[in-house]
């Protein structure tokens, strides 16, 4: 019988299950549920990747007009 | 005899700039700079968006720091006390612009509204590696979705997920309780998550 409490305790704590702050009892609990339940695996992965490709974004390059103009006013505070 | 050393300044590496620039060498702010510019600058543009309002972020950040280095007292990593000057300016900034309007997520409105909504496997655009998924399209959708987050879930979820802060660390940063950057962190990435759904279903 799936229990869908479960489903929404699940639901509530899949970033500290993904970033590892959950402690081992909740961690066996979730990947016991995970198990049997397809909706859970795909909100999880869902959720992983998502993270995944927030970290994965590139950074841009800072143009060198603005690093100019940075400089210039590094300058003129060192100089008061 | 116990070393009075405050504990965060063994591990971290701007110290030494730091204390050389603290003793009056201003001439080596410079260093400092170059080491930040740019990771302020990506700061800047994720919370803000716009280059211009980025380059503010980044000058009005230096321009603080400058005033104020003399009162540093290594109580945090240095890093941790230059982002908690950006994210103050950041805020300042924002508050003056219209974007984003500031609300609450809740929990159920990322909670599947009926059984006919609820996947039952999981979609392509989560499964395939991420160098398959991430194009240039997608990142625009990404940092689109990340502008329209609430800046109190934005900021948080910038600091975790794109700067690689720990909840600790975002905690010292946003005087926030370690907990509410979980609870926080958790909506942003569900808000980012229902996005990335739509924008994989149209």
């Amino acid at each position: 019988m799936h229990d869908h409490r479960q489903c929404r305790a699940l639901f509530e704590k899949l970033s500290e299950y993904l970033d590892n702050e959950l402690d081992q009892a909740s961690c066996d609990e979730i990947e016991k549920h995970l198990q049997d339940c397809p909706p859970c695996q795909v909100c999880l992965a869902t959720l992983k990747q998502t993270v995944a490709l927030c970290r994965k974004m590139n950074s841009s390059a800072m143009p060198e007009e603005v690093s100019a103009r940075l400089r210039a006013m590094i300058g003129q505070m060192a100089a008061i | 005899m116990p070393d009075p050393t405050p504990i965060q300044k063994k591990v971290d590496s701007d110290v030494k700039l730091i204390e050389a620039i603290q003793s009056g060498r201003m001439d080596r702010f410079p260093e400092l700079v170059r080491r930040y510019e740019r990771v302020l600058y990506n700061f800047g543009l994720k919370m803000c968006g716009e280059p211009r309002d980025a380059e503010d972020v980044v000058q009005d950040t230096f321009l603080n720091v400058y005033k104020y280095i003399q009162g540093f007292r290594y109580e945090t990593k240095f890093k941790n006390w230059l982002y908690r000057i950006a994210t103050s300016t950041c805020i300042k900034k924002r508050r003056k612009s219209k974007f984003a309007p500031e609300r609450e997520l809740s929990l159920d409105e990322f909670l599947p509204q009926d059984e006919a909504a609820v996947e039952k496997q999981v979609p392509a655009w989560a499964s395939l590696p991420l160098d398959q998924v991430l194009n240039e399209e997608l990142s625009r959708t990404l940092k689109k979705a990340i502008l329209a987050l609430p800046e109190k879930y934005r900021v948080v979820l910038v600091l975790r997920d794109i700067e690689g802060f720990s909840t600790d660390e975002s905690a010292q940063i946003l005087k926030l309780s370690p907990s509410n950057i979980k609870v926080r962190l958790h909506r942003a990435r569900l808000f980012l998550r229902d996005k990335l759904k739509t924008y994989h279903t149209l």
